[in-house]
């Protein structure tokens, strides 16, 4: 029985109405379609739902089947909900888990476990009373306080209300329109958004029971990979941080290092970490041949303008008072020698200019 | 020509640490060339106490030149002039590297205090004194530190007595010696003509 109402029931549906939004949505998927398929899906679930309030009255709407209240779409929605769930309802429990974390997009599955879970609170419910509860308890932060069977469902109305994500839900009702020939079309839209409601609000909170949290979970898991990216600095322990950003710990370390090497390295390394910026006569910038220039043993480092200065007068260094030896004799002893490599060098330059 | 970045730089740098060196330079006048520098007498010597005011003049070949110091204030030390405040000290002659400072050519000066050369004295009786008569040369430098190198509060004292008994306010005595550097006659004048 289940197996043939659930087609003759969801295709005059499709044919109707969310078959000619599924196509509108395709070519303009603009929030207002969305908004207002939503809303009138929400109302269509709102009037459903005070109907389905009275046992009685639903009862009667599934006696009388499916093919009495075609042209309303209303009704359709309260049989399959009603049709669909027990008959889905043994693979459902057991599939469970599986569908969800398959069907992350569609949800063509946990929505109607959910919905399946709050029909059949009425007639067969024990089974999903405790998903059902945990669900609303979840919601009930956005939604209003929860007394009784009709009042829980009023919860879902208004946690409708408070949706907020709708392209996500837009996505959702897509592949519904798109399942619609598979599955019941009204509640799944408001199951959801029930669905992505309970994930907004329980993005921090994870406190996690019966299976619908378990649906909750694997679509967290989506949502999870992304955020701690997003919103979370690198901690310098962080194993998944960029190896480019710079370290802290290493540059803080870096002085005794340093202390280190000027230890171990003696003279030179002093020397070589304590290379001045500018030249310490003359306080005018170094450049790269005045640093690499070390005319004295000792060290001392000097812009070659002051060590010429320095070689035209008593011709010592200035950091440790001696004599620059061999420049000095080499100046004075060829110095003939001197000019003509001069004068060599000049002629050098002007053939490579050329 | 005097390298002008070069000054500025050593009395930038000079005066950053002042608090911990106590050794100050200020200029004299407009010019770079022509400083002052004041060091404190080290503890433990005569000099104790005392601020001493070093004339500094700065030649054009400075720093490949020594700059010209010498003490500005009175000094009982064999190595410097009682009469003219000359400084025998090497590093302001032959001894003098470009790698050096103002600073720490004060600082070799303050040294000098706490530790005089008298086998290579400037002044010659100051050196025989020393070392003679080690005893009344302490004195004498104490002496000359408490009269020259301190504005002692006892010094002071007297000098404002004495302006203010020739019937001239306190405050406007302490101001004008302070302004003129504690000297009387100068500070007479300056409130004779105010």
């Amino acid at each position: 029985m289940v197996s043939d109402s659930t087609p003759s029931a969801s295709i005059p549906v499709a044919s109707s109405n969310p078959k000619d939004f599924a196509r509108k949505k395709r070519a303009n998927r603009s929030a207002k379609l969305k908004q207002w398929k939503l809303d009138a899906r929400r109302e269509q679930w709102l009037s459903q739902v005070k109907n389905k309030g009275l046992k009685e009255e639903v009862n009667v709407r599934r006696n009388q089947g499916p093919a009495t209240n075609i042209g309303n779409e209303r009704d359709q929605f309260i049989q399959k909900l009603e049709i669909k769930p027990r008959g889905e309802e043994d693979h459902e429990v057991n599939n469970d888990s599986i569908n969800h974390y398959s069907d992350l997009d569609l949800n063509s599955n946990s929505p109607i476990s959910h919905s399946s879970s709050i029909m059949e609170r009425n007639d067969s419910g024990a089974n999903f009373a405790g998903s059902s509860s945990s669900s609303i308890s979840s919601c009930s932060g956005s939604g209003g306080c929860c007394s009784g069977s009709l009042s829980e469902e009023d919860d879902h109305g208004d946690d409708d209300d408070c949706m907020d994500d709708w392209e996500a839900v837009a996505d959702a009702l897509a592949a519904t329109d798109q399942k619609l020939e598979q599955h019941h079309p009204g509640s799944d839209s408001s199951r959801e958004r029930d669905e992505n409601l309970h994930l907004s609000s329980r993005a921090d909170v994870s406190s996690g029971i019966t299976e619908n949290d378990t649906t909750k979970k694997s679509e967290h898991r989506g949502l999870a990979s992304s955020h701690p990216v997003s919103f979370n600095a690198w901690r310098p322990d962080d194993a998944f941080r960029p190896q480019i950003l710079p370290n802290l710990s290493k540059q803080f370390n870096f002085p005794m290092n340093s202390e280190r090497h000027c230890h171990g390295g003696a003279v030179w390394g002093c020397k070589r970490l304590s290379v001045p910026t500018s030249c310490p006569i003359c306080c005018e910038d170094l450049d790269f041949t005045d640093t690499s220039f070390l005319p004295c043993t000792c060290g001392f480092v000097l812009c070659l303008f002051c060590h010429k200065r320095i070689l035209e007068e008593d011709g010592r260094c200035p950091g440790c008072r001696k004599q620059y030896n061999h420049e000095p004799v080499e100046g004075e002893a060829t110095l003939d020698g001197g000019s003509l490599k001069f004068q060599l060098a000049r002629s050098c330059s002007m053939i490579s200019r050329s | 020509m005097v390298d002008l970045a070069r000054v500025q730089k050593e009395l930038h740098e000079c005066n950053r640490d002042v608090q911990v060196s106590g050794i100050n330079v200020t200029l004299k006048g407009d010019s770079l060339t022509h400083l002052i520098g004041t060091i404190p007498g080290p503890i433990g010597t005569p000099y104790e106490g005392g601020t001493f005011k070093i004339d500094i003049t700065l030649t054009d070949g400075y720093p490949f030149e020594p700059p010209k110091m010498k003490f500005a204030t009175k000094v009982w030390h064999p190595n410097i002039s009682s009469q003219s405040g000359a400084i025998c000290l090497d590093i302001l002659k032959d001894q003098w590297s470009p790698a050096l400072t103002l600073k720490t050519a004060l600082l070799s000066i303050q040294a000098l205090l706490s530790a005089p050369e008298p086998d290579d004295p400037q002044d010659a009786v100051v050196a025989q004194q020393y070392l003679r008569d080690h005893q009344t040369f302490v004195g004498t430098a104490r002496y000359w530190t408490e009269t020259f190198a301190k504005t002692s509060t006892l010094a002071a004292d007297e000098k404002i007595q004495k302006l203010v008994e020739m019937g001239f306010p306190e405050a406007q005595v302490r101001s004008t010696l302070e302004a003129t550097g504690w000297d009387e006659n100068m500070a007479l004048e300056k409130l004779l003509s105010s």
